[in-house]
């Protein structure tokens, strides 16, 4: 089965049409925007990132810089490997007013003024001038434009695969890897970056049989594998979990096994100009060939040391094109086409031509005269880095093998294989080998196979080690001449000489060196520049590769859309409503935001819902607070250890209010814990540390294995509403069957009762300071039982409530909400939470600390504060004494019962008595406050208890 | 050696005044500042390369709106260093102070910013809290207004605020240490420090024994290892901190944006990549690996601000140690247990942006064997004495 994706265009019959910086391109049926270009005669495709020299293809393949344009407004799309669709808009990038004649290339005129880091040596003297020149540079910086109009309307979406393999690459080895894995019997994913399955062979049969290839036809067809081409695995992240990019959809697969069959980046030779266009890789040169149906007009020069480019030159000359010269690397001619000029021993020194390739400078290289070749092309092929990329994110380990001169890798994370060119075999059949045993492999890990197959593998891996690896190219890939503008890095314009230069004035360590000259750093991520870049920084420190080391490569493979990373436009983010919330919003409602939830901040006026709640009666959700069940034999130990507060002496049916705090003694949280039977507790959390809470229990209950404790989040299973002021009981009664009495239910307790026909958690208890009923229903029956009481309240004149008049209400009792009233230094002590911290008890979280706190003393305080007059200061309003900040204010509103303004501050210690005075700070006016002990309303606590 | 030459190779020497361990911004700027204080005989030994650790991976956001006085005032003092950095050192660090914005989603939030803005201005600090047009109009990119899950309702406005060019200033303060006398060794790894009766007396590298009467412990992500060798437990806890840049873009966004509630911060470099990070992983790690989780989670909040970014490309992401105190503030000056035993660690998620003030206040504090007032504030000895210094709120996303 094979999954194409959504960017495999299937351009119609006749092509299409699109623009290049304003000109009209036609595309034939299948082509690239590359391959259309190409055709057109457009070589020049953007300029390039310092220098604004012109760059044409190069790579072909999606990976070098030099095709990045703007597509429709979406910068920096690598147009060789995207097709186009009717009417598209490609401009260049980086340039202006064009490609063709760009002002910013005298920047190319000027490198030697530009010098390897100038930027750090130039422009800070004297210091004003730093943002003059910094404003500059941000007009000129960067590549793509961003289109700011992107609505942000494309669609993305993510599917998530679980799978026993995952084989990365459908060439040679990677399509033989997950052939043999599937005939053992294990279910695999393949993927390819590719339309068409088939890799590096598709465009260089070499010297195999294409009936190699028919195992790609088997495969297609293949119950057990399922395969994504146009698709790139982009990251192997830890355990076995590969990344992939198709189009707008992400694709997150959970393998057990991986084979990473990545094949090889070919390698650029470094020469004087060698990033004209004109200049290609090889590979890339036969993709435009056999793939895009082009042709090169003009004469070719190829320059090589290895086979491939004698089939590349025997390709050109069959399809009728002229190919000047070969230049071999090696000293005897590796190959001999008929009426093909040879220079053996030779190589490149320089491109010459102003915008293209006009001429390749020829040397011998042992030393001798330069002859030059008039030509348009040069296309060189000096060998294959592997693509290592994935398997070194994966925790690989590489070597350098110096025969190979490649890095190799030698230790394979668990689970991970590689098969191929990746782990440098080139000859086909070799690949093939390779890539069966791979397959075999990660099956043989799954413990598929079967003694026969394990025996075919055990022969495979004998023959391979016996096989020859056969890419070895010649010394160097990079010419001897002292010239300036030899690229090793094309995304940043960095060059041989940029290099020495930085390795002398002491940035010779690898990973300095990139982060100095920032070779690596640009959109190929070094996939063009690594080898060479650390086979000049040895040569030129005169050390073995192998002690140069190599650059850290991390993910992404390949750059990947924000969009795609994201998913789901718009934005997917969580947003959680009550059951009752329909209902609230009918009522008018005003929500606000606290966590994921919506919660009702008020209905109509807060005064109006104070004063029913304080009066008659008001009913509040309360659903969002956490709640948690906890049962079995050792749950009295747990909140004991949970908990500074003592809970072995809690009566069932009772209920206590509990705060927990920290190994430092720091509040956490605070909620009510009710003990429903001798091993059942249930007890409720704040809303904002509802997530924070569940965590902290099951981190302790993982520490403490030997108890034995079920727990169970009961959050959003359960409805809670509280229902509260001096009516609330005879709203009660009339829809509960139980008895809700002083006496039967008196403050603080919770009994299971049926409220409204269903069955509920009850508690007696009061956060607002008055007589009420929190009443906790399966989440299904929230409305039903809150639509009862709304009901049943009517000839009350019952109110919805808000968070809003909650907290007024809540500020008359001074009680205290944890994050708000509290911070990150607040310790219980401090908190004003003393009879709380039970020092007696054997251990709890936090202990240690608290006793040192109460030894050293409290140093500030939580207070309450009464302020006259009628200016409410801001809450985070500061609190002063003799010009510097000693606290501040939490909370503050007016308080109806109080008949004041009334709140809660931080203070020192020194000015927490009841009625010190403490100075307000509030736009530039300072307010004179008294402490008060006591809380502002009910201070003998009768209303609670009525 | 070339008058461009930054710093150079040296063999160890058998004996030094001072060993600093740890060749990030901390270490590299006490070891600059001692010299000029006269102290030369110094290494500094890094175990990889200079600017390995935190110093080389952190997305180099510098500013001094805290939110407590003892911070404020020391972070203020760093950036009043930096703004003297590029001339001090002749090398362009490139500090960029295009202004920084956090911005508050809910009441909560704004009330924090508040609070912080009433004390900034309390100590001078250029700080206001300010309405969403005002924000519109500072960054006319960003979704201030459009639909979003949790609408912007104001921002804390810090002018001062920017970033700056986090390798040169590591590699700029190696090259003041290197020609002030000190020798910075790489490659150098401590394995054990030797503190007979007391006192710190050599510590024992790969490449041989040093003997030295000083030690100082610069080794962020990795600094309960070093203190282990001496056997002082840290109160901190060693957590991954990830982030990751866009392919280079023209620059249009001129302001450090940061928001908690979504858990995400940007800003733009001067080459044109977009740097974006988040919080510290919740959980304890030494893996320098990526996540893709984190990468999910940044785009698909960095969407919410910046809608039109969606077919941006992320370039590359990494993970960085933090060394992460209970109050979000450093650890710094002499330890009461070891004599000539100096850290300054806890450098969190906030720790790149005080290194001149931490270097230029504990090189008084090693030359003249007193704690300068400033530093009194962080010294460990806080932890038993109880007397944090509550920064999370100001230091948890916004670095
Ligand atoms: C992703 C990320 C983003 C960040 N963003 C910001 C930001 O925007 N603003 C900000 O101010 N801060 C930020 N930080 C924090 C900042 O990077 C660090 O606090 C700061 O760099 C720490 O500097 P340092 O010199 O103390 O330590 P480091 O730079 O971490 O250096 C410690 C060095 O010690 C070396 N070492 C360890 N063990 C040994 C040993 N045994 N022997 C010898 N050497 C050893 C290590 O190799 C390392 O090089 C960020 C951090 C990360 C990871």
């Amino acid at each position: 089965m094979t999954d194409h994706g959504s960017t495999e265009g299937h351009s119609a019959g006749n092509g299409v049409q699109f623009t290049f910086d304003g000109q009209i391109v036609r595309a034939r049926p299948g082509q690239t925007f590359a391959g259309a270009l190409h055709d057109a005669g457009i070589h020049t495709l953007s300029r390039s990132f310092k220098y604004h020299r012109p760059r044409g293809l190069f790579c072909v393949t999606g990976r070098c810089p030099n095709c990045m344009c703007s597509v429709n407004g979406e910068p920096n799309v690598r147009v060789c490997t995207r097709k186009p669709a009717a009417g598209d808009v490609v401009k260049p990038q980086n340039a202006w007013p064009s490609v063709r004649f760009d002002i910013m290339s005298i920047f190319d005129k000027m490198h030697r003024l530009l010098p390897v880091g100038f930027y750090y040596k130039t422009m800070h003297k004297p210091r004003f001038m730093w943002p003059i020149f910094e404003s500059v540079i941000r007009r000129i910086a960067g590549l793509g434009e961003v289109d700011l109009s992107n609505g942000g309307s494309e669609q993305y979406d993510k599917l998530n695969l679980f799978t026993d393999v995952v084989v990365v690459g459908g060439g040679l080895a990677g399509l033989n890897a997950a052939y043999a894995a599937a005939e053992a019997g294990a279910d695999v994913i393949l993927i390819d970056d590719q339309p068409t399955l088939g890799g590096h062979v598709q465009h260089d049969p070499g010297s195999i049989d294409v009936h190699e290839l028919a195992v790609r036809y088997q495969i297609m067809a293949h119950p057990r594998i399922q395969t994504f081409v146009s698709s790139t695995a982009f990251g192997l992240y830890e355990e076995n979990y590969v990344a992939v990019q198709q189009g707008n959809r992400m694709i997150r697969i959970r393998a057990q096994q991986t084979v990473v069959a990545s094949g090889g980046w070919e390698r650029p030779y470094v020469f004087e100009n060698n990033d004209l266009p004109g200049v290609l890789l090889a590979s890339g040169a036969q993709r435009l060939l056999q793939q895009q149906g082009c042709k090169f007009d003009g004469p070719i020069v190829i320059v090589t040391d290895q086979p491939i480019g004698y089939r590349l030159a025997d390709q050109l000359k069959q399809k009728g094109m002229h190919v000047a010269a070969l230049v071999d690397l090696h000293d005897q001619p590796q190959g001999a086409i008929e009426g093909l000029r040879v220079l053996a021993g030779h190589t490149i020194q320089a491109a010459s031509g102003k915008s293209h390739v006009t001429g390749a400078a020829i040397v011998p290289t042992r030393g001798g005269t330069m002859q030059t070749i008039p030509c348009q092309w040069i296309i060189q092929a000096v060998g294959f880095t592997p693509a290592t990329s994935l398997l070194y994110q994966s925790g690989c380990k590489l070597k350098y093998n110096a025969d190979l001169d490649q890095h190799q890798v030698t230790e394979w994370a668990q689970g991970v294989h590689s098969a191929g060119a990746v782990n440098g075999y080139h000859e086909p059949l070799v690949c093939v080998k390779d890539g069966t045993r791979a397959g075999l492999a990660a099956a043989n890990a799954l413990g598929l196979l079967t003694t026969d197959l394990t025996k075919r593998l055990t022969q495979l891996e004998s023959e391979i080690s016996q096989s020859t690896r056969d890419c070895k190219p010649t010394a160097s890939y990079i010419s001897n001449s002292k010239d300036k503008k030899k690229f090793v890095c094309i995304c940043e314009d960095v060059t041989e000489k940029d290099l020495c230069d930085a390795i002398d004035e002491g940035y010779a360590n690898i990973e300095t060196l990139k982060r100095y000259s920032t070779i690596s750093m640009g959109p190929c991520q070094g996939k063009m520049c690594q080898s060479a870049s650390i086979a000049i920084c040895a040569r030129h420190k005169g050390i073995d590769i192998e002690a140069v080391g190599t650059t850290t490569s991390r993910p992404p493979e390949q750059p990947v859309p924000l969009g795609v990373l994201a998913g789901q436009a718009p934005h997917f983010s969580l947003i959680r409503r009550t059951a009752m919330h329909h209902w609230h919003e009918e009522a008018g409602a005003r929500f606000l935001d606290a966590g994921t939830w919506k919660r009702p901040e008020r209905y109509t006026d807060p005064h109006d819902e104070y004063q029913a709640v304080r009066k008659g009666v008001g009913l509040i959700d309360v659903s969002t607070l956490g709640k948690i069940e906890l049962r079995g034999p050792d749950v009295v130990k747990f909140l004991e250890f949970i908990y500074p507060n003592r809970f072995a002496n809690l009566a069932i049916g009772k209920v206590r209010y509990g705060a927990i705090c920290d190994e430092a003694g720091i509040l956490l949280d605070d909620g009510m814990i009710c003990r429903l039977d001798e091993e059942r507790f249930y007890l409720s959390t704040s809303t904002g540390n509802a997530d924070a809470i569940d965590s902290w229990f099951r981190w302790w209950l993982t520490a403490k294995p030997q108890w034995d404790i079920s727990m169970t989040n009961m959050s959003t299973a359960l409805s809670g509403m509280n229902l509260a002021g001096p009516h609330s009981r005879d709203v009660l009664r009339r829809v509960s069957t139980g008895d809700v009495s002083n006496e039967a239910l008196p403050y603080p307790s919770v009994k299971l009762l049926d409220v409204a026909g269903v069955p509920a958690i009850v508690l007696r208890i009061g956060f607002v300071g008055e007589l009420g009923f929190e009443i906790h229903v399966p989440s299904q029956y929230g409305l039903h039982v809150w639509n009862t009481l709304m009901e049943a309240g009517k000839d009350f004149d019952i109110k919805p409530f808000g968070v809003e008049a909650q907290r007024r209400l809540r500020l008359d009792k001074k009680h205290l909400l944890p994050g708000v009233d509290t911070d990150a230094l607040s310790n219980m002590y401090d908190a004003d939470l003393p009879w709380i911290v039970k020092l007696d008890k054997e251990d709890f979280i936090g202990r240690w600390s608290l006793n040192r706190i109460k030894e050293r003393g409290p140093k500030q305080k939580l207070i309450g504060f009464k302020l006259e007059g009628t200016t409410v200061p801001d809450e985070a309003s500061l609190i002063v004494k003799q010009g510097s900040l000693v606290g501040r204010v939490t909370s503050v509103r007016y308080s109806p019962a109080a008949g004041s303004i009334v709140g809660l501050a931080w203070v020192p210690i020194e000015s927490s008595k009841n009625g010190d005075i403490i100075d307000i700070r509030h736009a530039g006016q300072s307010l004179k406050a008294v402490v008060q002990d006591d809380p502002f309303y009910d201070v003998a606590g009768e209303r609670l208890n009525s | 050696m070339p008058a461009s030459r930054m710093w150079r190779d040296h063999e160890l020497k058998e004996s030094y005044d001072v060993v600093i361990i740890g060749g990030g911004v901390h270490g590299l700027a006490t070891a600059y500042y001692l010299t000029k204080l006269g102290v030369k005989n110094i290494a500094i030994l890094e175990a990889k390369y200079i600017g390995f650790g935190g110093s080389g991976r952190n997305t180099a956001i510098i500013r001094s709106n805290y939110r407590t006085p003892e911070g404020i005032a020391f972070y203020d003092h760093s950036v009043k260093l930096y703004e003297q950095l590029a001339l001090d050192l002749d090398f362009n660090v490139m500090f960029s102070q295009h202004g920084h914005l956090t911005l508050a989603h809910n009441e909560r939030g704004v009330t924090g910013l508040r609070e912080r803005a009433h004390t900034n201005q309390l100590m001078g600090i250029d700080s206001r809290l300010i309405q969403p047009r005002e924000i519109q109009e500072l960054c006319p990119m960003m979704n201030v207004f459009g639909p979003q899950r949790y609408p912007i309702q104001a921002a804390l406005y810090h002018p001062p605020g920017g970033i700056i060019r986090h390798d040169a200033v590591v590699w700029a303060y190696a090259r003041g240490a290197d020609r002030g006398g000190a020798h910075v060794h790489q490659l150098t790894e401590v394995n054990d420090i030797e503190t007979p009766n007391g006192a710190v007396s050599a510590v024992v590298t790969n490449r041989g024994r040093i003997k030295t009467g000083i030690v100082l412990n610069a080794t962020a992500g990795y600094a309960s290892t070093i203190c282990d060798m001496v056997n002082i437990p840290l109160a901190l806890e060693t957590h991954p901190l990830q982030a990751f840049v866009s392919e280079a873009l023209k620059p249009w966004l001129h302001h450090v944006i940061v928001s908690s509630t979504l858990h995400i911060y940007i800003s733009q470099s001067d080459r044109g990549e977009l740097v974006s990070g988040a919080e510290v992983d919740d959980y304890l790690s030494y893996s320098l690996r990526g996540t893709l989780a984190f990468a999910e989670g940044g785009a698909t909040h960095l969407l919410e601000l910046f809608p039109f970014l969606a077919n941006v490309k992320m370039l590359r992401q990494w993970a960085g140690l933090c060394d992460m105190t209970p109050d979000y503030s450093p650890i710094m000056g002499p330890v009461d247990e070891i004599k000539g035993f100096y850290i300054t660690v806890g450098w969190g998620t906030y720790g790149f942006k005080a290194g001149p003030a931490s270097g230029h206040l504990m090189a008084q504090c090693i030359q003249s064997g007193k704690t300068p007032k400033m530093l009194e504030p962080f010294l460990n000895s806080r932890f038993l004495r109880d007397q944090l210094v509550g920064e999370k709120a100001a230091a948890s996303v916004s670095h």
